[in-house]
């Protein structure tokens, strides 16, 4: 099916190699900054830049001595993990009544769910900043900070979790309550076991965006670090080396997460099937 | 949430379509237990996003008096931007380059997710898709910065321009300028394009082309006047994903941009860090209008819900 243009144009064999190269060539654009930033961390010059003077691991191993990194370190994975929670908790609450309650008029609000992905998040930044500081006289800080972050992260939440429970059979639910389900034996043992994968991906997306959010967070955090906001301010006065050293462990570390969310959720997937196997035939399988 | 209702049985109505004259479907509606799961979120959004955004427009129509904020209406501040010289012409350059940046990405864009789609096999079309999305994992700010180290005067491509005995002095043409923003904006806003695109593609029924070769129309054309049509919506989503953004990109313009480079994001960004509320305001409430009206003329292409999916 994928090829049926090269039986009916000579010249698709061309376009073929054409194609493969422009995407390839795309390729290039997309890591060259990313291979740039990687390869750079091994350079021994203090100066982020080319030529590279000689290969040396020392930025990695400065940065277990600096304090200022690890503080913030530690605040991003604070703040990162309370967006997580308090976004998936909120965007899930509000994915059940978006895809079941009747909703008139469903895409429009749908439309509003997604408005804090749309508005750029200048907008957003200063619009909080203003709020705190001139209506609710609070200083830009750390919790002010979760708070505009979870409005960035929920809609991505609602938008995964109400796609999942979507495509999720209302019949199961039916049977249950058939055979004597209350509505809580349903939501645990019939809804939830199949929407959580969704919930999962939209936690990790939650966690990953907090982690990396620097737009927003800017104009509010106030006088705290997170390795955004330091990272940033190592740019003004220019960076050393060590930066690309993190940013690539903090890849490293994304991927990681990533990989082994996915591995997770497949393990369960096979555990499940397999015990089900076992109940049905009664043999371990 | 509605499955949290204290009737043994699924209501009837929760789980078939009825019709909405029935007593069952007035009934349904009256009851409120069904929204009780929308309540955190319209707390939070409430309070952090809409009523933020309302101040924003409302203080946009104060004036400032020895510093401090007047509620006395005003449509000074609006004057203020669109008579000033430097205010204005940064506006004009800002959606100009919004819509430049745009149309060379989908350009970009789209013959790529064209060739990820057609060209190749599934199994590697996946992982090449992931690879596509990676770069959202890497530090956003630092991804920018990377660009100095490729554009500037010790830059990847100087020092191979160099190597190469093509130049004897660094080019200047990229960095600290509008075009080095133009090209970082591009690179940054690709994978939201395709994104879009390749969902959409992937989704295309390829038949259809070749039925058109059948019927006589060559390989271009079938392509031309059968696909293109069907990738209008997914383009103008892609488009929108990219354009809004931009209006309000203040970082990559202040690390690669220099004095030349700086869009309508630098200027309400530094309004806000100056404590010109008003004036700040008004250039987020003009910003806000371009997108209210591009979201509004562009409406249907904005069922992200086949995106998020995914």
């Amino acid at each position: 099916m994928a090829h049926d243009m090269e039986v009916v144009n000579p010249r698709a064999g061309l376009f073929r190699v054409i194609l493969t190269a422009y995407g390839l060539l795309i390729y290039l654009f997309l890591f060259a900054p990313i291979a740039v930033m990687i390869l750079l961390s091994f350079n021994k010059s203090k100066v982020v830049g080319f030529p590279m003077t000689g290969f040396t691991l020392d930025w990695y191993s400065s940065l277990t001595q600096n304090m200022i990194i690890q503080d913030a370190l530690g605040k991003s994975l604070a703040v990162g993990i309370s967006v997580t929670v308090l976004a998936t908790v909120i965007g899930t609450a509000a994915a059940f009544p978006l895809v079941r309650a009747h909703i008139k008029y469903r895409s429009a609000v749908r439309v509003f769910i997604t408005l804090p992905i749309m508005i750029p998040g200048l907008l957003i930044g200063v619009a909080i900043l203003v709020l705190s500081t001139n209506i609710l006289h609070l200083q830009p800080s750390l919790p002010i900070a979760v708070i505009g972050q979870t409005v960035l992260a929920t809609p991505f939440v609602i938008l995964v979790v109400s796609s999942r429970l979507e495509s999720l059979d209302r019949n199961f639910e039916r049977a249950a309550a058939d055979l004597g389900a209350g509505p809580v034996q349903r939501f645990s043992f019939v809804v939830l076991p199949l929407v959580y994968p969704g919930i999962v991906a939209a936690a990790l997306m939650a966690f990953t965006l907090s982690l990396d959010e620097f737009v927003v967070t800017n104009f509010i955090i106030g006088s705290d670090q997170t390795l955004p906001i330091y990272i940033y301010s190592q740019l003004k006065f220019g960076i050393t080396p060590e930066v690309n050293a993190l940013a690539s462990l903090m890849l490293l570390g994304t991927i990681a997460l990533v990989v082994v969310t996915a591995l997770g959720l497949r393990l369960i997937k096979m555990l499940t099937a397999k015990s089900r196997q076992e109940e049905k035939t009664g043999v371990p399988a | 949430m509605a499955t949290l209702e204290t009737a043994t049985r699924v209501p009837d109505s929760e789980t078939r379509p009825v019709n909405p004259r029935s007593g069952v479907a007035r009934r349904e509606r009256r009851n409120w237990r069904q929204y009780v799961g929308f309540t955190p979120a319209a707390i939070v959004f409430g309070i952090f996003f809409i009523a933020p955004l309302c101040l924003i427009v409302v203080y946009s129509f104060w004036q400032t008096k020895d510093y401090n904020l007047v509620p006395e209406f005003t449509t000074k501040n609006y004057e203020t931007i669109t008579t000033t010289d430097t205010y204005i012409k940064t506006l004009g350059k800002t959606i100009l380059m919004a819509l430049l940046a745009t149309a060379t990405t989908l350009a970009i864009a789209f013959p790529f997710c064209y060739w990820l789609v057609r060209y190749v096999p599934p199994r590697l079309q996946r992982v090449l898709f992931l690879l596509v999305i990676l770069p959202f994992w890497t530090s956003y700010l630092l991804r920018v910065y990377a660009w100095v180290a490729i554009l500037g005067d010790h830059g990847a491509i100087n020092v191979l321009l160099k190597n190469l005995g093509l130049t004897d002095e660094p080019v200047r043409l990229f960095l600290y300028d509008t075009p080095g923003v133009f090209i970082v904006l591009v690179y940054l806003y690709f994978p939201f394009a395709a994104l879009t695109l390749y969902s959409s593609l992937d989704r295309f029924d390829w038949s259809l082309l070749r039925a058109g070769v059948d019927l006589g129309a060559s390989p271009m054309r079938s392509l031309v006047t059968i696909l293109l049509p069907q990738m209008k919506l997914a383009m103008v989503t892609a488009g929108i994903f990219v354009f809004i953004p931009i209006l309000g990109e203040y970082v990559a313009p202040e690390i690669v941009g220099g004095t030349n480079g700086v869009l309508m994001g630098n200027l309400i960004a530094n309004f806000f860090k100056g404590y010109l509320l008003p004036l700040g305001s008004a250039a987020s409430v003009l910003i806000a209008l371009v997108i209210l009206v591009l979201l509004v003329l562009f409406r249907k292409g904005l069922d992200t819900k086949d995106i998020y999916g995914s």
